[in-house]
């Protein structure tokens, strides 16, 4: 951000077409940074308020475990009954329509439910992701009444982001994660309807969910893969790439040269076109 | 001492006769023969931030530990070019947006250079004596896409890493001496630790060393043709009607060169380009989806992506899959466009030369042709992007490449088709392309209402005239003003005058052609006459209207 002001100060525009450019450009770019950070925050704070708790700061595991509250497994069985056991069965035993969740452990139930995925709302197609139907309270709750069937399957984890090193988690994250959600986490579609979704709207519990528990067509890393020190890195970068160092401008969504360009042939050429339909003869 | 530093290098070098020519040689003003003068500025603007690039970019591939500002990449192990362009990027002054001005001068150079070929093409400017400029342009094309390839290529970023390893892969390809020219280019097997220094020496002094010369002999063979000019009253094969070089001209185009660097200059401090810090190093297990070239590759990868895995058998031997989209196709879409001149002339049998530019509407199997062509080569470009659209719409990706797969055949045939109906309907159309003339409404005594057709503005041509110091001579007839053809009846004595009255905004001005008959074209005689001129003391006052003068040789 530093570097991004200090460039602005050293470009020299030689006419008032430019000037009056910068300031709308900065305008649109400013504007854009606070709606992301917004959406972002907005999601996240949901899911920080409880998971929390008292843990994090530095020098702790990289990774700790929410443990659940014992109490909560009669309003969980409530909300699972009413909500998921038309195609979950009532003790989540599955059916011909969806799955055995039993034994797939608190993690598992907590991704797809907290990022909004379950209930599912189309099931010909993948899983998307919404707003959450349940609060924070409430999806623990299920968490607790689902994982109380059976033993098993990782638990909740909080990431402790202060432990953890970005550079490393960039590493890991190009050589494992990129071929699918691309290098900027924006997301692609992949063969048939399938589809790696944007990193985004991630939380820091929801991305070490997903690593360890491998949703939809997600390849699931397990510790024989990543350790905790190496999932909690990969965490702290996908965080960053959630508000990436934007030096140089607007960042034209992060998907590379197919909106660069647009850009260069409708506003770069576009725009000289008309300046010289401006300046020059027209039909005679 | 009245001593003039301009008459100092006139008796040394001669240069009053050729400046005095120059100064008052003749361009055509219309809007779309500036298409070119944009791809000219931006080729300015590329050498002037490339120059700045040069000096602190480093062309080795060998290994550096990267400890600079940019922490997510801080003790990764990276190449030297890569980590000189995040040091450019993060720690030169000005270093970031240098960066991104040459990149988004390089899209619209090169989308300049397009524009200007489909005027050149639509209105076949192309056309005897202007071939060889064709070709010439048709060459600087072609550099300009390999030259953005290769300083996309020169980062050595994941995304152009990967961009690299396909063009290995594509030179591989070609029958026979595929596997030797690979091996050639890369010094050995990819990815080896030659590519970058030799793609840097390409791009920065082979081929701009090629294309400043060709640029020169474009715009010198162009000085010597004399521009073309679109018909209208007055413009006939053998003259040409527009503005001086100097003021009018010059300061037009100066001007233009401003706005084009301030446009480039805007997006270069305002738009992201390239953000190669994202990106990090290219190693070849690592692999980011979403990869697209730039646009101007991207016809090439959308045929990489659209053509099916055939596997094609010739001479006992197989060919392989990426040899017809990306070897082949090119060949043939060059080699085509290259010939075209040749091609239409074998149609049309036509061995004339053309000063007076076609509208496009008049020649409709032409532009009939060009769209079918241009809408096949926007398909091929719009399937590069296979995957970001299935993803922004959220489709198939299997859907949408076979979707494309069917457009490429439908859509280039129907936009000719339709485009050669619109030609033809607007071309028989009589008012179409006509300046609408004023009605006059008028009201009979019985309130009958009926309406009839303005006079010519007599006035304005006359106040014009006046003016610019002519006397307002009588005017011809205005059947005659009016309704003259090109190159119809019209006197050398009216000829300019009409042709000031084409557009009362600006002093029009006119210069003969040679006619056709005189065998060879000698040098440019639109001077004024004999006896003077620019610098001599006694006509300091430039003429505002000239014709030629046979006496001046």
């Amino acid at each position: 951000m530093k570097i991004h002001k200090k460039l602005g100060r050293h470009v020299l525009l030689p006419v008032a077409l430019g000037i009056g450019a910068s300031i709308s450009g900065m305008a649109l770019f400013s504007q854009g940074a606070s709606a992301s950070t917004a959406s972002g925050s907005a999601s996240s704070g949901s899911a920080n308020s409880v998971t929390y708790g008292g843990t994090g700061g530095s020098g702790s595991a990289p990774i700790t475990y929410l443990k659940l509250n014992p109490s909560t497994i009669a309003l969980g069985k409530t909300l699972f009954v009413e909500n998921c056991s038309s195609c979950h069965g009532d003790t989540a035993e599955g059916s011909s329509r969806a799955p055995n969740l039993q034994g797939l452990g608190a993690a598992t139930i907590d991704f797809w439910v907290s990022t909004g995925r379950m209930p599912l709302a189309d099931p010909t197609i993948q899983a998307t992701s919404k707003p959450s139907r349940f609060t924070r309270q409430q999806t623990l709750a299920i968490d607790a009444y689902v994982s109380s069937l059976a033993k098993g399957g990782p638990a909740i984890p909080i990431v402790n982001l202060g432990a953890a090193s970005i550079s490393a988690g960039e590493g890991l994250f190009s050589t494992n994660c990129a071929a699918c959600h691309t290098i900027t986490g924006v997301g692609d579609a992949l063969a048939d309807s399938i589809y790696a979704p944007s990193l985004y709207p991630a939380t820091p519990t929801q991305i070490a969910e997903a690593v360890r528990t491998g949703p939809g067509n997600m390849p699931r890393f397990g510790t024989g893969n990543f350790s905790n020190q190496q999932v909690a890195d990969i965490t702290k970068y996908v965080q960053y790439l959630q508000h990436p160092n934007n030096a140089g401008g607007i960042g034209l969504g992060h998907i590379g040269p197919v909106t660069e360009g647009f850009v260069g042939i409708l506003i770069g050429l576009g725009s000289l076109m008309i300046a010289g339909y401006w300046i020059g003869g027209r039909a005679h | 001492m009245n001593y003039k530093p301009i008459d100092w290098a006139d008796e040394r070098l001669g240069i009053a006769k050729f400046s005095r020519k120059s100064l008052n040689k003749i361009f055509p003003d219309h809007w779309s023969f500036m298409l070119g003068e944009i791809a000219m500025y931006s080729f300015f603007v590329l050498l002037g931030t490339g120059v700045f690039l040069t000096l602190f970019f480093v062309p080795s591939s060998a290994d550096t530990i990267y400890h600079g500002s940019y922490a997510p990449l801080d003790g990764h192990v990276v190449s030297q070019a890569y980590a000189s362009t995040l040091n450019l990027s993060f720690n030169v002054r000005a270093g970031l947006v240098m960066r991104q001005m040459h990149h988004w001068a390089a899209n619209v150079f090169v989308a300049a250079i397009v524009v200007h070929l489909l005027r050149i093409f639509f209105t076949g400017a192309f056309r005897k004596p202007r071939e060889i400029n064709w070709l010439v342009g048709s060459l600087l094309l072609m550099m300009a896409i390999l030259e953005g390839f290769l300083g996309y290529s020169l980062p050595d970023d994941l995304i152009s890493g990967t961009g690299i390893r396909i063009a290995y892969s594509i030179t591989l390809s070609i029958p026979v001496v595929g596997s030797y020219l690979a091996s050639f280019l890369f010094g050995g097997q990819f990815p080896g630790n030659s590519i970058i220094p030799r793609f840097y020496t390409i791009h920065i002094l082979l081929i701009p060393a090629l294309m400043a010369g060709l640029l020169g002999a474009h715009l010198a063979i162009m000085w010597h043709q004399k521009h073309t000019q679109y018909k209208g009253k007055g413009r006939t094969e053998n003259n040409v009607v527009g503005v001086a070089m100097w003021p009018a001209y010059a300061l037009q185009a100066g001007g233009f060169f401003f706005l084009t660097a301030a446009v480039l200059a805007a997006l270069g401090g305002l738009v992201q380009i390239n953000p190669i810090w994202m990106y990090g190093q290219y190693i070849p297990y690592k692999v980011s989806y979403a990869v697209q070239p730039d646009w101007y590759m991207g016809w090439l990868d959308g045929a990489l992506r659209l053509f099916p895995s055939w596997e094609i058998t010739g001479f006992g031997h197989m060919i392989p899959t990426i040899f017809f989209p990306a070897v082949l196709l090119p060949g043939v879409t060059f080699g085509l466009l290259m010939a075209w001149p040749w091609i239409e002339r074998w149609f049309t049998k036509d061995y004339e030369v053309h000063n007076l530019l076609d509208n496009p509407r008049d020649n409709a199997w032409r532009t009939s042709i060009g769209v079918g062509v241009m809408a096949f080569y926007m398909v091929l470009f719009f399937a590069s992007s296979t995957d970001v659209l299935a993803n922004a719409f959220s489709v198939s990706l299997n859907f949408v490449l076979w979707a494309f797969r069917v457009l490429i055949f439908v859509i280039p045939p129907v936009a000719a088709y339709v485009a050669y109906k619109v030609a033809r309907e607007a071309s028989s159309a009589p008012t179409v392309g006509k300046p609408r003339k004023a009605m006059v409404v008028f009201r009979s005594t019985e309130g009958e209402y009926s309406s009839e057709e303005s006079g010519p503005r007599r006035e304005v041509d006359l106040k014009f005239s006046a003016l610019h110091g002519n006397e307002p001579k009588p005017l011809p007839e205005e059947a005659k003003l009016h309704g003259i053809e090109a190159d119809g009846g019209v006197t050398q004595e009216n000829s300019a005058l009409i042709g000031s009255s084409v557009a009362a905004a600006k002093p029009q001005e006119i210069e003969e052609r040679p006619g056709e008959g005189s065998g060879k074209y000698p040098v440019s005689r639109g001077t004024p006459g004999a006896g003077g001129g620019l610098f001599s003391p006694h006509n300091r006052k430039m003429p505002r209207r000239r014709k030629d003068s046979e006496e001046e040789k």
